[in-house]
């Protein structure tokens, strides 16, 4: 199994859509892979953190079936071989409740899903700019 | 008047159970129970040959012999033992004895331990053989319809009867005084009828007797009554309970009574409604009569079947009455078990809180108001006695004919409520519902002047004694209403309950209704998780497929990009109003952290993100003082944000626009003002610019949705703070927004 640039966990097969769209204009060669489930999310994780791989970058959208955006963002950070990969929280909501919790939980950005593709590529490119380019020196 | 106070009520000390004396017509021996002589009337040696001294220590055995021989020995004995196995003697009386050749009655009684052997002559006045008579006399005073017709005729049929030259019905009134209410008489004498009695003529221990003994007897007011002798052994003399007697000897003070009035002998029957003491039928003679035991029984008879007639006629007579106000209330319990306004429900139909009583005029004091119906006290007077009602009533009910009486100030309006009746309905918040009847000015005949009753005699010294005037005296009762009756009284108090049942229901309908608003503000919780979740994703799909579209397919003309366009435009619109009433209603939920926030840096992020965001480049934007102000730091982020996005957006055709924003601080207040020179609102919208979705006629061309100022004021009472603003058309607005201290 390749070992993914970014992990995205959405539920929503329209954003995963547009986002996969969105990451291979911005750069064809990024590995994105998307799984719509919390619960498998953290099953994968944990079978690449035995092979000692792991993905640059996850994106979490906060409402998924399974595990909770949020408790699969609690049970990462409390994995050792995980705990140092960034967590992006990406979701629609707003809401200072949910923004504050997530943050608490340790993710380390919170972004709001910005409304069009045209501000989803600018976005998206602006995190892989910041996550990827430069997180691999640290990783 | 002098400071010592004598009058006929010190009759009420007088213990006339135990006179020690017996009437001189007939005498009287007591045995204890060992039936041995224990008292004996003086008078027996007018009838036997022997002294009373000499009677007593000895047993009863000893009476018999000095009765005729032909009586076999210890029958005296032998009535008494039945009459103590029975309990009761009534089977027994009379016993035919004879003295002196002459038939006498032995009427035996138990009084405490003793037992009363009473000798009275069978012989009587009357001729008639009352057991024949006393049935067609039943019936003629059973015939009257009307309570008055049959208390005239059973006055003459007792008459007719027991013949004495005055029979009265006498009723008692609640003071306790009474009147005569009819009268059958002799020709020649004077009527008392219509003629009142002070309450002190028949005192209360009198009255009580009158209970006990259906009849009473006093034959002769001129003969001297007969001391009763006891055992010298018993050391005092202990005086005999004569209660039950029949040859009771009379109070003086009621001799001196009725010698006054002239009368010579009386005899009462009482007259019973529901174990009270209704009334009596006093009859007068004015000569010596004594009537037999026989004759006074068939008299009782009578008393009795006039006093359960009583009950059904007093109660016929109100029947009518009494069924309407029954009616009136069943009609307003009705209304108020319908639900709705308690007040309205007993006030403004036509049969309303007046209607259960005869009072003409009404007042219900509920909930801060005072509803008034029919003759009522002027505003400022109902409010002081509504007050006086409010601290003085202790019970749930107070009620009285005389309020002037027990209330100085009812004197000035004792024309609509002389009489009042109220019943209270919450003590706590002073809640009650009162009746008032008007003055009734009436006349009262007293049989006498009934406040002398004290004589000064040729010495100078009072003396207590009856009054010796019986001539009409008039008396004018002022501040007086008519009287409530049992059954206003008991409509009312039906009503009362009704009512506070009513209050009760409505309390718990209240406290439903709370449960069911929590509800639905939980549900509109998580319809606003809805809103933000389910609605924003879906409209991504169609803003983020639109720009996709828009800029991936080449092959899209320029009419479909225009369309796609609105499309995006019209996504935009609709997220930005789904934030707004999210936001809004985030406010509803949200828990308040107040810090002291520093306004200089939040007023200035906010301006360099609207100026931004708004485009507008010649703005002249000053901010004055900025006192911290105390409050929800995301919160009042919002109040301004809104305040400061109204007034740059609608002043920016304004040239300039200029926006100021000072702070001030009272000594309880941080005031904010938000001036600007922009279209200003019109004077008559001031009221509902805060209301959600409401936009001013001249904001068209503006963007808006018509939630901000809807947030704003959401946020502001959420702080218990104020907002309020100052605008002309054409020229500005200042809204202002004042924030308590942080004490």
């Amino acid at each position: 199994m390749a070992v993914p640039d970014i992990l995205y966990v959405e539920d929503n097969e329209d954003f995963v859509d547009v986002v996969e769209r969105a990451i291979g204009q911005i750069d064809g060669t990024t590995v994105l892979r998307t799984i719509d489930d919390g619960a498998l999310a953290l099953n994968t994780l944990e079978k690449l953190a035995e092979d000692k791989a792991k993905p640059k970058l996850i994106l979490l959208d906060l409402n998924l079936p399974g595990l909770s955006g949020l408790d699969l963002l609690r049970r990462i950070k409390e994995t050792q071989s995980l705990r140092y990969v960034p967590i992006i929280m990406f979701s629609t909501s707003d809401n200072p409740k949910d923004i504050r919790s997530s943050l608490e939980f340790g993710a380390n950005a919170y972004v709001t899903k910005p409304l069009g593709y045209t501000n989803l590529v600018k976005c998206l490119s602006a995190m892989h700019e910041f996550w990827l380019k430069t997180s691999s020196a640290v990783a | 008047m002098t400071d010592y106070q004598v009058d006929l009520t010190n009759c009420d000390k007088e213990p006339i159970h135990i006179p020690g004396k017996v009437q001189a017509h007939g005498f009287l021996v007591a045995v204890d129970n060992q039936f041995v002589i224990s008292y004996a009337s003086e008078n027996i040696s007018a009838f036997l040959p022997t002294q009373a001294a000499d009677l007593l220590g000895q047993k009863v055995s000893a009476l018999e012999h000095l009765l005729l021989q032909q009586e076999e020995t210890g029958f005296i004995s032998q009535l008494l033992l039945l009459g103590r196995h029975t309990k009761s003697f009534e089977t027994i009386n009379p016993y035919k004895v004879i003295i002196n050749r002459a038939d006498h009655n032995l009427i035996l009684s138990q009084t405490g331990s003793y037992f009363l052997l009473e000798f009275e002559p069978d012989s009587t006045a009357t001729e008639v053989d009352i057991h024949k008579t006393i049935g067609r006399s039943v019936s003629e005073m059973l015939a009257g319809k009307q309570l008055k017709q049959l208390l005239d005729n059973a006055a003459q049929q007792v008459k007719q009867l027991i013949g004495y030259d005055r029979i009265m019905i006498y009723k008692f009134l609640d003071d306790g005084h009474g009147e005569v209410i009819a009268e059958y008489k002799e020709d020649y004498l004077e009527p008392f009828l219509g003629l009142h009695y002070p309450a002190t003529d028949i005192p209360k221990q009198a009255r009580e007797l009158y209970k006990k003994n259906l009849t009473r007897i006093i034959t002769d007011v001129n003969a001297e009554s007969s001391p009763i002798l006891g055992m010298a052994s018993q050391g005092e003399e202990k005086p005999l309970d004569l209660t039950c007697s029949a040859l009771r000897a009379v109070s003086p003070i009621h001799i001196q009574y009725l010698k006054n009035m002239g009368v010579t002998s009386s005899f009462s029957i009482s007259l019973m409604y529901k174990d009270e003491l209704w009334g009596l039928i006093a009859c007068h003679n004015y000569s010596p009569r004594f009537i037999n035991y026989k004759a006074r029984e068939a008299s009782k008879l009578i008393g009795q079947i006039i006093s359960s007639a009583l009950e059904y006629k007093q109660d016929e007579a109100n029947v009518q009455k009494n069924e309407q106000f029954k009616a009136a209330y069943n009609e307003l319990s009705d209304m108020l078990r319908k639900g709705g306004d308690i007040g309205e429900a007993i006030t403004q139909h036509e049969t309303n809180i007046l209607s259960v009583t005869d009072a003409t005029g009404a007042v219900l004091v509920y909930e801060d108001k005072i509803t008034s119906l029919g003759q009522v006290p002027d505003k400022a007077d109902l409010e002081n006695l509504v007050n006086w009602l409010k601290k003085n009533m202790e019970d749930r009910i107070y009620y009285t004919h005389q309020l002037p009486e027990v209330y100085q100030p009812a004197k000035n309006f004792s024309n609509v409520a002389s009489g009042i009746l109220a019943c209270t309905l919450s003590k706590e918040m002073g809640e009650l519902i009162a009746w008032f009847k008007p003055e009734q000015l009436s006349t009262i005949n007293w049989a006498g002047n009934p406040n002398k009753p004290v004589e000064v005699d040729a010495h100078g010294v009072m003396n207590l004694s009856p009054r010796r005037s019986f001539d009409v005296w008039q008396e004018t009762v002022r501040n007086s209403s008519e009287r409530w009756t049992r059954e206003e009284i008991a409509n009312v108090l039906k009503l009362r309950d009704e009512v506070v049942f009513a209050i009760n229901r409505q309390a718990n309908e209240i406290r439903l209704l709370n449960e069911k608003l929590k509800q639905a503000y939980e549900e509109l919780d998580t319809f606003s998780f809805t809103v933000s979740h389910d609605l924003r994703t879906p409209l991504s799909t169609i803003k983020n497929y639109s720009e996709l579209l828009l800029e991936a397919n080449q092959s899209l003309d320029d009419d479909a990009k225009r369309i796609l366009r609105k499309v995006i435009a019209g996504a935009d619109k609709l997220n930005f109003l789904i934030k707004e009433v999210l936001n809004y209603s985030r406010v509803g939920r949200a828990d308040l952290e107040y810090t002291d926030i520093d306004m200089k840096s939040l007023v200035d992020e906010i301006k360099n993100d609207l100026v931004v965001a708004l485009n507008i480049r010649d703005l002249q934007f000053e901010v004055g003082d900025t006192p911290l102000l105390y409050g929800d730091r995301t919160m009042v982020t919002q109040v301004f944000a809104n305040l400061l996005n109204n007034a740059i957006k609608y002043s920016a055709k304004s040239n300039p626009p200029k926006v100021r924003v000072e702070g001030k601080e009272t000594s309880t207040e941080v005031i904010y003002s938000i001036n600007d020179n922009g279209i200003g609102i019109d004077l008559n919208y001031y009221n509902r610019i805060f209301d959600l979705f409401k936009r001013m006629d001249n904001v068209r061309g503006y963007e808006g949705t018509g939630v901000g100022l809807a947030i704003v004021k959401r946020i502001i009472e959420k702080h218990h703070a104020r907002i309020w603003v100052e605008s002309e058309l054409g020229v500005g607005t200042i809204f202002y927004v004042a924030f308590k201290r942080n004490v």
